[in-house]
């Protein structure tokens, strides 16, 4: 049986539009980018079993970074896209471009709700989880 | 209006930026770009004297 093992080494990318979307790979240290379609029941009378058909998407992105406060890092980056559509873009390989074994993926339109602006503990770097709700799914694997 | 990359977290630094219709304000603020300062080079003001 074949296995397949990967370290995690993603790139994430975020910005307000796939044309400006920013590099904040070396500030981040967790990725979780979520595809869901909501399930809603359609089981009828005279089934023996739930069935589910599927409704609206509703995608996430859940991300853990430094926050830093200096030109064109973290808070630079996302001050501005709070409470606004965004667009971000998330690869399994960093450094390598989008293709069908390294898919770049995308949501677009994707909802900023807060950014922690301070979350500092004494003897500890500051890091900030951010969520960004909702948004349409893409794929690009082409380079 | 052009301007060029500043911060590798866009690009290379010192190529040309192209947003196409994005707003780049945030970008220009943040320091990842910076608008090109390349003025357009002027045609040559050397005429040549017409033959007699």
């Amino acid at each position: 049986m074949a296995t397949s093992t990967q370290l995690s080494n993603p790139s994430v990318k975020i910005g307000t539009a796939i044309g400006t979307i920013v590099d904040l790979t070396d500030q981040t240290t967790s990725a979780t980018l979520t595809r869901t379609v909501e399930a809603l029941e359609d089981t009828a009378f005279g089934t023996g079993s739930r069935t589910y058909v599927g409704g609206l998407e509703n995608n996430e992105l859940t991300v853990t970074m430094f926050m830093s406060y200096v030109a064109s890092e973290t808070y630079a980056s996302l001050k501005d896209l709070v409470g606004t559509k965004c667009t971000v873009k998330v690869n399994p390989a960093y450094g390598s471009v989008d293709s069908v074994t390294n898919p770049g993926f995308i949501l677009t339109d994707t909802y900023l709700e807060s950014l922690p602006v301070v979350n500092a503990s004494l003897g500890e770097l500051n890091t900030i989880d951010l969520t960004f709700q909702g948004g349409v799914y893409s794929v690009d694997t082409t380079a | 209006m052009k301007y060029v990359i500043i911060s590798p977290r866009l690009g290379t630094p010192g190529d040309e930026f192209d947003p196409g219709d994005s707003n780049v304000d945030h970008l220009v603020a943040g320091g990842f770009i910076r608008q090109s300062t390349d003025k357009p080079s002027k045609p040559s003001k050397v005429k040549t004297k017409p033959k007699e």
